[in-house]
């Protein structure tokens, strides 16, 4: 299970599309919690997903336009080194692997 | 004092709208009744489907905003369709939706639907508006985000209390989007790792998809492409993108991609890809997908990255900047010699399997249309067989010049999206090429065609069946022909004549002949030639088939060329 939190502007429908974003994935929705957090509001989803899916969705996420930062539980959250990688994997090591 | 009715309109008109397809309604009927004089001008198709589509059609020939409106409930529901095919396409579409009046909203009144939860995952941006004062930002937000990165559909649904309400209305606003930190750009240093990568390749290919026109970036492609001088093929959106005659050209990919472009893409060791998303149609069986290369992706929506198949290196930005970066560097590096790989990627013993002339009768007829059509017209095809084979046989290098539903596949689409074309272009020739199914389901907009004496040149491939289903079943189903049997299809010629537009037969028999008979030839330069509406029903045989195929589940490798006994 990994736990994502996600940072968004509470416009209308903006968490709607964020739990789309998983349920049209056919994922159980387990852990929802959504609150305001400092200036914007906040949703964390725990999610039974693979590595797929983790970037799958982190990137669907982003593209969304009011959300504002997407991070994951442990185990991802070092892997990135912007807001849309390749899936678990860095900009540095997807570019020292392309050219392997 | 204006109405909000007016200030939708003011608005619209302030996005550089002129246009705009629709159905009235009673939730909708201010907003109508503000359209006189208002600068827009609204054109009545006969199903809000039929509108949609117009507006699609509009949007995919020009790169603008294409609108579209309807009512509460029902009217709202049939615009799903198009909302979807708007959202697979990437095709820029704003659609303004009445809303019963809001004291009414969440007691199921009547006409009235949750547009805005059916089309939560088919929009890239919605907003039910609450009070007229949001009627401004909601306007120039929407049309930001259906024109803004990776274009899309937007619904802004509108109870009809607040397009009577009446507000001091200072005028249209701007929206500015909010700054999001880090929002990726392709980072320095991504063109060396390309160029390291081409010097280390051996049978580089391109592929050119449909971001490549939606980023306007046709001509510093073409001249990247004629840098690299690389086997290249395209998607059935990226058709036009690259000029046919190009030598390194070698047509479409995918399922029923030419066996050149297939059997190059399987080969690879470096894959290159311009604004395509890697959809299944293309990549058949992911897990046997480009098998011996590493892919490179040029794409502006960072979602469609690693979406089928992993790709190596992601350059994420919009072709108008990443590819003129990237050539720059490759100026300053010398590449392998790949002529030996494009001799054999590019060579004869893969050509077509049916040049011009010896391929079955609807093909020829395909042809000798397109050998006919004047100069920067534009080809619209349904879904079906016939899609396929005029997608095989489109030579066109206009960016805009083919059209059809592809990632959505939604038949019915042709017919009314040409409506939006022609209007979009009056001038230009529009051949609109539909099965026998898909122009039945939206037919009535031959009434649309004939109100406003659109030159549209209408073409039925009649075989009587729905053919690609038919197809599949031939081939995977032991000719187990279940419900597609379009044998009582209606007279199609009678039909266009009840509608007042001139309609004639041609049957396959013509195409015999090739060349073909002067007689034939004259008929087909009087139908595309017409300042009137037509339409040309060609009637041929029910069990023809598109090939190559790539079965569901098969590697690009493993196309069918050609009828196999079945299983």
């Amino acid at each position: 299970m990994q736990t994502f939190h996600i940072c968004y502007r509470n416009t209308q429908g903006t968490l709607m599309r964020i739990l789309n974003a998983a349920s049209r994935r056919a994922l159980d929705l387990p852990v929802v919690q959504a609150e305001p957090a400092e200036h914007d509001h906040q949703v964390t989803l725990a999610l039974d997903v693979n590595q797929k899916q983790v970037g799958q969705l982190c990137r669907e996420w982003y593209a969304i336009g009011d959300v504002i930062k997407v991070r994951s539980g442990a185990g991802h959250a070092s892997a990135w080194s912007g807001p849309h990688p390749p899936a678990g994997v860095a900009m540095e090591e997807s570019r020292a692997a392309a050219r392997a | 004092m204006l109405k909000g009715a007016d200030i939708v309109l003011q608005c619209l008109r302030a996005e550089g709208v002129e246009l705009v397809f629709g159905y009235p309604g009673g939730a909708i009927m201010p907003l109508y009744d503000a359209l006189e004089g208002s600068g827009v001008r609204h054109i009545l198709t006969r199903h809000e489907q039929g509108a949609v589509f117009a507006a699609e059609g509009y949007a995919r020939v020009t790169g603008e905003v294409g609108v579209a409106m309807a009512t509460s409930g029902p009217g709202a529901t049939n615009l799903v369709t198009g909302i979807a095919d708007a959202k697979m396409d990437s095709v820029p579409l704003v659609c303004i939706t009445g809303q019963v009046r809001s004291a009414l909203i969440g007691t199921d009144a009547f006409q009235e639907t949750d547009v805005i939860g059916v089309t939560l995952s088919l929009t890239k941006w919605s907003r039910l508006v609450r009070t007229i004062d949001e009627i401004p930002e909601a306007i120039a937000e929407g049309f930001y985000w259906a024109r803004s990165g990776r274009p899309g559909p937007v619904v802004i649904d509108i109870p009809t209390d607040m397009l009577k309400a009446k507000k001091e209305f200072s005028g249209p606003v701007k929206f500015t989007p909010h700054a999001r930190p880090a929002d990726a750009k392709a980072q320095g240093g991504f063109t060396d790792t390309i160029v390291a990568l081409l010097q280390q390749s051996s049978k580089p290919v391109a592929l050119v998809g449909a971001g490549a026109k939606l980023s306007g970036a046709i001509p510093e492609l073409r001249r990247l492409l004629d840098h690299l001088h690389v086997p290249t093929f395209a998607t059935v959106h990226g058709l036009g993108a690259v000029p046919p005659q190009a030598p390194y050209y070698l047509g479409m990919v995918g399922m029923h991609g030419t066996r050149a472009a297939n059997m190059a893409l399987h080969e690879t060791d470096l894959l290159m890809v311009f604004g395509a998303r890697l959809d299944d149609r293309v990549t058949g069986d992911p897990t046997r997908f480009a098998p011996h290369a590493k892919i490179v992706h040029f794409e502006i929506d960072p979602a469609q990255l690693d979406r089928v198949r992993p790709c190596d290196f992601p350059v994420i930005g919009n072709l108008a900047d990443t590819i003129p970066a990237f050539q720059a560097e490759l100026r300053r590096h010398s590449l392998p010699d790949f002529s030996s790989w494009r001799a054999v990627a590019c060579g004869a013993e893969r050509a077509e399997l049916d040049p011009r002339g010896l391929a079955q009768p609807t093909i020829r007829f395909l042809d000798e249309l397109f050998s006919r059509l004047p100069q920067d017209s534009v080809v619209l095809a349904d879904v079906g067989q016939h899609q396929m084979w005029a997608a095989q046989r489109y030579r066109s290098s206009s960016p805009r010049g083919f059209i059809t539903s592809g990632g959505l596949g939604a038949m019915g689409f042709a017919l009314p999206a040409a409506v939006g074309v022609q209007l979009a272009k009056p001038n230009t020739c529009v051949l609109c090429v539909s099965g026998d199914g898909g122009f039945q389901m939206n037919i009535q907009e031959l009434a649309t065609v004939r109100r406003l004496g659109l030159p549209v040149k209408m073409v039925i491939i009649d075989n009587k069946y729905l053919g690609m289903v038919r197809q599949w079943q031939q081939l995977f189903y032991q000719r187990n022909y279940a419900e597609t049997d379009l044998s009582d299809n209606p007279d199609f010629v009678e039909i266009a004549k009840a509608y007042k537009i001139h309609s004639f037969r041609l049957n396959e028999d013509a195409l015999r002949e090739f060349p073909v008979s002067k007689q034939t030839g004259d008929e087909i330069d009087r139908f595309l030639r017409s300042p009137e509406p037509e339409l040309l029903v060609f009637d041929c045989a029910p069990e023809a088939n598109v090939f190559p195929m790539v079965p569901a589940g098969a590697a690009l490798s493993e196309m069918l060329l050609e009828e196999e006994p079945t299983q």
